[in-house]
This record gives structure tokens, C-alpha cells and sequence, in this order.
């Protein structure tokens, strides 16, 4: 009986071969498994070093304070000490501001001159208590909106660094901060990574408070409401959670804060940085918020529940949550009418598949499955192949890589000479590259297709995760053919239904499927039909329009 | 310590991400690399000087030399180099070459003893089995590889060639690919009637497997030309090929079973001629079983235009006139299709037109019944009523003579 049962049992190669394909899977998670709990490691460790500040108060003795603050930052240059005396009172004042970033006007006409010229002695009774004399300066005397009061060094050398002057006067511990700051900023221009053809020409600048005012402009929205939070530890920053109260559902608040009190880091120079210490997944490949410098893009966003985020410093807000379909979709949608507006939008589509998918595909034909190719082309290919001396897969790699080249040193290239360079480097890869037989011609096709549609996508960054997964499909192509370019499509797909941004699966609307949503997904149906915000979000209050 | 097992870990993830790499591209041949056979000709066996050279010096393999095939692949190297310009025009573009052997599929892989590029068969367009080849074997055996190969497309066309089926692969014009030529000529049957509907492999197997008779086209070549002549007729119990049908009465089995698109007849009238040409046409075969006595009636209603008038003093316009015309017209139509039915039943005896399949659908009880004697010879004995209708819509922009 034994032998029996044994004659149907599989061979021991077969047994060790079913192991391995158990083992690849597992080792592939553990291997996931093992990096997520480094990166684990590495912040609880970033936590436990936290530093403590050092408070630090003042006396209200002129002198002695006043070295302490010049040990702080009398050495920067562009500190200035200005000691002069109040009125004709005797009292010892100083004031602290930084050249450039401070109004000198302001200063000049508005602190200097009421302190010293136009202070008059008449409530010279109230001076007697510390508490008076101050209420008089603040309220009688300085001329200016911005008044605040500290008592601790740190605070007011933050303070003077960001513009703001600081008016000691001897005998109080309480210091002026008197707001003049006046930084550098430049005019409002056109958005240049998102053009458009039709839609506002009013795109952000790295001035926050500039920022939330174009904000404010885009309507009379009650609800709008600006969170303000300060983040990095060495170079601190303001940044601002905006969102529509009624609309935006508050469990993504919760999140979305709380992932920013998270933020420990010394220095936040864009937003990107923020972008990459609040996202899900940072082992995806695709951009799980979505970047603009258009308001109208960002105020739209805020309308359908989204929570945006705008940093000091940067044109480039963030949008949180996003889904796949939103990176290919423009503002100008929903600006022109909807036919055009879903054609153009079905024409995105293809170019991403073109993008992700046309040199793999071409490369499993050429290779593996000729059969699929029409005759007449499979022959004019054979010809255009003839004298290549490289291996599809080696040919594509050679065009593909050094259009990337192209591109990347295109945007590096001085203005007047950018076009130039890339009209020639195009030559010279497209003709020359093709008579000297180096490629085929049909193959300069395929790059350019890809790489021009590449950038028919919308957002930058997505157009760059494609780019990259292209190469993985060109490799999986060339390994398996078409089963290759299945298999990575599944790998692909099987990556952007897991993936979730601030709780919104990735893939949404399609999976989960809710086909309230698919009305403005591949196609954008008429507004008149678009009555309720996106279900995905569940928002606060759904409709939109009756 | 932890952090040493954590990186043996990562190393063996790494080597076991790496395996699917080491297996290589297997199935890899670069299109380059192969040459596709876009024609294949059938024909009985013979060697050539080079054969019997290369026999002499010992090589080959112990065979009967039954069959020889001639594939027919594409030259790529007159092809696709017309930037460079220069010599490449003066070559064709084609390559033919020919193997004897005895297996059709063991002929196929000789191929690589003699060429760098392996034969493959994906763009396979059309097969041509010689009259000699189909009459002595069935074509069933003959295609049985190709029906097998799950690389050939069913699309495949195949034709009878009544001469060396090989000669219908040469061209004299440069350029020119001669089995992308016929498969085109075979797409013209909205120009004439005297093309069969085209026979690719799918509806072949069909044919094939329920033993009914059927017609392949005829195609016959001189001197690097071609011309689609008349059809085979296909034994449906042997699948050998009996006889062939000459142009006129392949334009009566097209008549019969309906299958024109298009085409012209010409008729006379008062010793004059004129041509109808056919615009659009129905077909019915209609069987009647009379107690027990089977009947077929065939009616048929064409509208067309008259394209050529060569009657004096005849004016279309005249109805009279048009009648005449109509009538003649009739009268052709009708002994186009009983020259053809008299072959079929006396010469041939065999069903090539539909009849037996008509009657399956009408009277499959009666089918049933004649279907255990040869239906081939029970049809030969059948009488058959024509019922011919033209009808003149049009006379073209000339009214008068």
C-alpha cells in the first residue's frame, strides 16, 4: 500500500523546487520586514535624544543683559546695537534689530523718533512703577501694530532673526518686540512647473504669510482655517495646515497633525522634506502627496476635503491625501468643457501606459513573441534591425539612458544655450546613433514616444516614478517576454492597491470600487452632473451643488 | 551580534532576488535572428543539383524524398536598408529555399543545417500544395503539421497549384513578395466572380473534419506570373484532390452558394455584346422532398448595373429594350450554373455547391437517411430547377445607344 501512495507523490526536486517558490515570497516580506524595523529603531533612538532648552531670563539690568545678548549674536555683523536715551528722562534704552530684514523706515519714524523726540514728560508720575512705564510706551507712544512682550533671551534673539526689533529699556525684564519685519520677498508670477493654457496666472512664493493671503484671496471662504505650527529644531520654521472646517473630515486633521508633531528634524529647506517624513510608504515609488504651486489647484483640494500644507520657504504646497488618478489630472479639466476635458484626460491615461509599458512590450515582441507583431511591420523591423549589434534589451537601455541623460542635463544647462544643446544632443542620438548602426531606427521611436510622453503627465513627480518603473519593466521584459511584462503589471498592481495615503487607498476610486466617484476619474463628466464631493473623502457635508 | 544576522539575512534576500536573473532569457531569439517564412509551397519530391551534390558527399538521412517544400522567407537585407541606398535594389526581396524530405515538420528542422536563421512560423500567409502532391496524399495528412503548430496562424490561406507549386513563390518584379501578392489576389473577389471565398486553415479543419467535398482555388504560374484559375475539387471521403474546375465553372459554383461580391457577366444580345456587372446578389437553395424524392431549387435575384452596350441602335432606356437584356443576362447566369452542375454530377459526382449542407439544415430527418449512403453519389442522380432574376437598376450615364 505504501508504494502505492508513494507512486503519487512528487519527486524530491519538485518537493525542493515548491520550497524555493514558498521561500522567495517569505524572504521578500522578511526582508521588508527587517527594513521597516531599522527605521523604527533609528527614530526611537532620534526621540530619546531629545535636547532640553535652556531658559534663560532676563534681569532687567541694562548692561548685563546686554552682553548676554551680545554673546548670543553681537558677533553677526549684521546685528545691530542702537543705545540711545528716552526723552529727556535719562532712562537707558536699547534697540536690536538686523539690517535688511528690519523696516529702517519703521524703525526710524516710528520707534526712534516717538521715543526720543516726541516723548513728552507729562505722565512722568507713572513711571514710579516698572508695570506703567510700559503700558505708557505700548500705549502712548509707539506707534506700531505689532507689540509683544518677552522676558527670555532665546525668544527675542528668534524674534530679532526673523526681522522683528527688540526695544530694551533699562529697569524692565520685559523686552519690546516690535514687528518690522520687512524680509525679501519677489512678485507673484506665473507657476512655471504647472503651466496652463486657460486658469488664474497667480502662482505661490516662498513667503508663507504672502501664501495664506493668496489663499484667502481665492474667495470668501468662512471656513477656511490655517493651523500654524513651527517645526525643525535648529532652523525653525512655520508651516500651515490649511483646510475648510465644515468640509474636511477630522480624523485626517488628527492624522495629519500629529504626523507633523512627529517632524524631529534640524532643518526643513522645501517641502518636499516634509513630503518624505509624513508619507505612508517611504518604500514606494510613487508620490503619496501631491505638490503645486497653483492656489486654485491647492483651493480646489481643500473644497473636495483634502488638507493642504504649505511651508515657509517654498512655492510648493503639498496636498494630502492622494490618489493615482489625481496625478493625472490638471486643474484646466475642469476650466475647459468636458468633452475636451475627458479626451485629453483618456490621452494621459495612454501616455502613462505608453510611458510605463511601450519599450517593455517592444522588447518582449522583438525577442520573445514575434508573432504578435502585423508582418509587414515585423519585417520592416527585421530590416531596420539588420547590423544592430546589441541585444534589444541593450539597445533600449543605451537610448533610454542617455534620453534621461538629455533631460537631466537639459534642466541644468544655462538658459540661452538649453535649446541649442538639446537640439543637438537630440541629433546626434536620433540620426547619427541610427546611420552609424548603433540603433535601430524604430527604436529612437520608441524612446522618443515614451520619453515625450512621459512628460505629457501633469505632475512632475509622477512622471518621474513611471520613469523609473519603466526600467524595471524593460528588465522583467527582457527576462520573461510578455509573461515578464504580466507579471510586473501584477507586481505593480498588486503595490498601488495596498498603497494608502493618509488613509485613502491609492488606487481609489477603482478599488475600492465606488462608481460615484469614476465621474471624475478617466473621464470628467458635466459639472452639472458632479453634485457631491468625492465619497472616497468622506467629507463632512457631501454636496457640492442642488 | 543581532546586526550580523540581520545582514546574513539581507545578503541570502539578495542572492535569492538574484536567481530569477541567472535562469537568463531562454526563450530569447531576437527577431533578427530568425527568418520568417511568410509562403510555403508543397510539391512531390525532387532533387535539385545541390541535393544530389550534397547526397553524393554523403550527407542526408535515410528517406524516400516523397515531398519537397519550398519556404519562402523574407530577405531582409534587401529590405529596410533604403537610407543607405545603393546595390539593395537589384535584390529581391525574398529568399526561397527547398528541402526534400518525407515528414513535413521534420523538413522544417533541416532548415538550420543549411541556414544561420531557423525558419519560424508565425507570419506563415499562405500554403500551396501541388496538384501531383494532393492528388496522391490527403490533404488532411499534408496539413497536419501546420494544423498542429500552434505558432502558424489559422489565417494561413491554402491553394491549389495546378503546375510546381513553388514556381507560384517567384517573382520577376523586384520588390515584390509573391505570397503577400497572392493572398491579396485572393482578397479581389469584390472585382470578380470567379474567386473563391478565401480557405484559411481555421475553416479548412472544418471542411476537413466532416468529410464533405469542397473547392480550394487553383492557382497556375509561368514564368514568375500567377494567375487564380478555376478551383480543386476536394474529395470530401479522401480529401484527395478528383478534378479541377475551369474559371467559368467556378463563376457558377459562386453563383450557387452566393458568394459574389462582385464581378461581371457577359452576355449577348442580337450577336452583340454586353456586359451586366453585379452590384448585389441573393442566393437560395431551396431542397423539396416529394414523397421521398428529393428536388433542388436554386433562386437566384441579381441587381446590377449595365456597364458596356455594344447593340446598335439598343437604348436601356427603353424598356423593351432592358427586358431583352435582363432576359439574355438570365439566360447566361442559368448556363453558367448547369454547365457546372452537370460536372459536378456527372463528371465529378461530388457536392462542391452546398446542396448537401442546405438539406441538413431544411430536412435534417431526410439527412439523416441519405447520409448513410455516399451523399456525394445520391447527389450526382438529383434533379435541380434554376431561378434566375436580373434586374437591370442602372445603365450608367450614357441613356441613349
Amino acid at each position: 500500500m505504501w508504494k502505492t501512495i508513494a507512486s503519487f507523490l512528487p519527486d524530491w526536486l519538485i518537493i525542493i523546487q515548491s520550497l524555493i517558490i514558498f521561500l522567495i515570497p517569505y524572504f521578500i516580506w522578511r526582508f521588508f520586514i527587517y527594513i521597516r524595523e531599522r527605521a523604527n529603531i533609528a527614530t526611537i533612538k532620534q526621540e530619546s535624544e531629545n535636547s532640553q532648552e535652556n531658559t534663560c531670563n532676563f534681569t532687567g539690568n541694562l548692561n548685563s543683559d546686554l552682553k548676554f545678548i551680545k554673546k548670543e549674536i553681537g558677533h553677526n555683523s549684521d546685528v545691530h546695537f542702537r543705545e540711545f536715551n528716552i526723552g529727556n528722562t535719562g532712562i537707558h534704552a536699547v534697540i536690536i534689530f538686523i539690517e535688511g530684514l528690519s523696516d529702517k523706515d519703521l524703525i526710524d519714524k516710528y520707534i526712534m523718533k516717538s521715543l526720543m523726540i516726541d516723548f513728552s514728560n507729562e505722565n512722568i508720575s507713572a513711571f514710579m512703577t516698572e508695570e506703567g512705564f510700559n503700558n505708557i510706551i505700548k500705549q502712548q507712544v509707539l506707534s506700531i501694530s505689532d507689540v509683544t512682550n518677552t522676558q527670555n533671551l532665546n525668544d527675542l534673539v528668534m524674534k530679532v532673526l526673523q526681522g522683528s526689533t527688540a526695544l530694551y529699556i533699562d529697569g524692565s525684564a520685559d523686552v519690546f518686540i516690535l514687528g518690522t519685519t520687512k524680509g525679501k520677498t519677489r512678485s507673484i508670477e506665473e507657476p512655471i512647473s504647472e503651466a496652463l493654457v486657460r486658469g488664474p496666472r497667480v502662482g505661490f512664493t516662498e513667503k508663507l504669510s504672502e501664501n495664506t493671503a493668496i489663499l484667502r484671496q481665492q474667495g470668501n471662504i468662512k471656513s477656511l482655517s490655517f493651523i500654524k505650527f513651527q517645526v525643525g529644531k535648529r532652523g525653525n520654521k512655520d508651516l500651515v495646515v490649511a483646510y475648510i472646517k465644515d468640509l474636511a473630515n477630522p480624523d485626517l486633521i488628527h492624522e495629519i497633525e500629529k504626523r507633523i508633531k512627529k517632524i524631529d528634524i534640524d532643518y526643513l529647506p522645501e517641502s518636499g522634506y516634509v513630503e518624505q517624513l509624513i508619507e505612508d510608504n517611504y518604500l514606494s515609488i510613487f508620490p503619496q502627496l501631491q505638490s503645486t504651486e497653483r492656489p486654485d489647484r491647492v483651493i480646489s483640494a481643500l473644497m473636495e476635503g483634502r488638507v493642504a500644507i504649505l511651508l515657509d520657504g517654498t512655492p510648493f504646497a503639498l496636498i494630502a491625501p492622494v490618489t493615482f488618478s489625481m496625478l493625472l489630472q490638471s486643474p484646466e479639466d475642469y476650466y475647459e468643457r468636458w468633452i475636451p476635458s475627458t479626451l485629453i484626460r483618456l490621452l494621459r491615461f495612454l501616455a502613462a501606459f505608453i510611458a510605463l509599458l511601450v519599450p517593455a512590450l517592444y522588447i518582449s515582441f522583438i525577442s520573445f513573441q514575434p508573432g504578435l507583431i502585423p508582418t509587414k511591420l515585423a519585417i520592416s523591423i527585421v530590416g531596420s534591425r539588420e547590423g544592430v549589434p546589441f541585444t534589444v534589451l541593450l539597445e533600449a537601455l543605451i537610448m533610454e539612458v542617455s534620453i534621461e541623460i538629455l533631460r537631466e542635463a537639459g534642466l541644468r544647462l544655462p538658459k540661452p544655450i538649453g535649446p541649442a544643446m538639446g537640439i543637438v544632443g537630440g541629433l546626434i542620438i536620433g540620426e547619427a546613433a541610427v546611420n552609424a548602426g548603433i540603433v535601430s531606427p524604430i527604436m529612437v521611436i520608441v524612446v522618443a514616444l515614451t520619453a515625450i510622453s512621459s512628460f505629457a503627465i501633469p505632475e512632475y513627480n509622477a512622471g518621474i516614478s513611471l520613469r523609473v518603473l519603466r526600467f524595471m519593466a524593460m528588465f522583467c521584459a527582457a527576462i520573461f517576454g510578455l509573461y515578464g511584462v504580466i507579471l510586473f503589471c501584477l507586481f505593480l498592481c498588486s503595490h498601488l492597491v495596498k498603497l494608502k495615503s493618509f488613509g485613502i487607498p491609492y488606487a481609489s476610486p477603482a478599488v475600492p470600487f465606488n462608481l460615484n466617484d469614476w465621474k471624475d476619474f478617466i473621464i470628467r463628466v458635466p459639472l452639472m452632473m458632479m453634485k457631491r464631493r468625492p465619497k472616497m473623502m468622506k467629507t463632512k457635508n457631501s454636496i457640492r451643488q442642488k | 551580534m543581532k546586526k550580523n544576522i540581520s545582514g546574513k539575512l539581507a545578503l541570502i534576500t539578495l542572492q535569492v532576488l538574484l536567481l530569477p536573473f541567472l535562469t537568463g532569457c531562454w526563450s530569447s531569439h531576437e527577431i533578427e535572428e530568425v527568418s520568417l517564412e511568410i509562403g510555403i509551397a508543397l510539391d512531390k519530391g525532387y532533387l535539385s543539383s545541390i541535393d544530389k551534390e550534397f547526397e553524393e558527399q554523403d550527407g542526408g538521412y535515410q528517406k524516400n524524398n516523397n515531398i519537397t517544400i519550398t519556404f519562402q522567407t523574407v530577405n531582409t537585407k534587401g529590405i529596410g536598408n533604403n537610407s543607405k541606398g545603393g546595390g539593395s535594389s537589384e535584390q529581391h526581396s525574398y529568399l526561397n529555399v527547398s528541402e526534400t524530405g518525407d515528414s513535413t515538420f521534420q523538413i522544417v528542422r533541416e532548415i538550420p543545417l543549411r541556414r544561420d536563421h531557423p525558419i519560424i512560423g508565425h507570419h506563415l500567409k499562405v500554403i500551396i500544395i501541388s496538384e501531383e502532391l494532393a492528388s496522391n496524399y490527403s490533404i488532411k495528412d499534408l496539413l497536419d503539421s501546420y494544423l498542429r503548430d500552434n505558432d502558424i496562424r489559422p489565417s494561413c490561406l491554402v491553394l491549389i497549384s495546378k503546375g510546381r507549386a513553388s514556381n507560384a513563390l517567384e517573382t520577376n518584379v523586384i520588390g515584390e513578395i509573391p505570397s503577400f501578392r497572392l493572398t491579396k489576389m485572393v482578397e479581389n473577389g469584390y472585382r470578380s466572380n470567379k474567386i473563391l471565398p478565401a480557405m484559411p486553415l481555421a475553416k479548412l479543419t472544418g471542411k476537413i473534419q466532416s468529410e464533405s467535398s469542397f473547392l480550394l482555388q487553383n492557382v497556375i504560374s509561368a514564368d514568375g506570373e500567377v494567375k487564380l484559375t478555376g478551383a480543386a475539387v476536394i474529395k470530401g471521403k479522401t480529401n484527395k484532390v478528383v478534378g479541377f474546375l475551369n474559371e467559368e465553372e467556378l463563376e457558377g459554383i459562386t453563383w450557387i452558394n452566393g458568394k459574389v461580391k462582385g464581378g461581371v457577366v457577359k452576355s449577348s444580345v442580337k450577336g452583340q455584346i454586353i456586359a451586366y456587372e453585379i452590384k448585389s446578389m441573393k442566393s437560395k437553395i431551396l431542397p423539396h422532398i416529394n414523397s421521398g424524392d428529393i428536388t433542388f431549387e436554386i433562386k437566384i435575384e441579381t441587381e446590377g448595373r449595365l456597364s458596356e452596350n455594344w447593340v446598335n441602335r439598343g437604348k436601356p432606356s427603353d424598356n423593351k429594350f432592358l427586358r431583352e437584356i435582363e432576359k439574355s443576362i438570365e439566360a447566361e447566369i442559368k448556363s453558367l450554373m448547369e454547365n457546372v452542375v452537370q460536372k459536378m454530377q456527372n463528371d465529378l459526382e461530388v457536392d462542391v455547391a452546398g446542396f448537401g449542407n442546405k438539406l441538413k439544415i431544411k430536412h435534417p430527418k431526410v439527412w439523416k437517411e441519405v447520409k448513410k449512403d455516399d451523399w456525394d453519389v445520391t447527389f450526382s442522380k438529383l434533379p435541380i430547377k434554376y431561378n434566375v432574376e436580373v434586374t437591370v437598376a442602372d445603365y450608367g450615364a450614357v441613356s441613349s445607344d
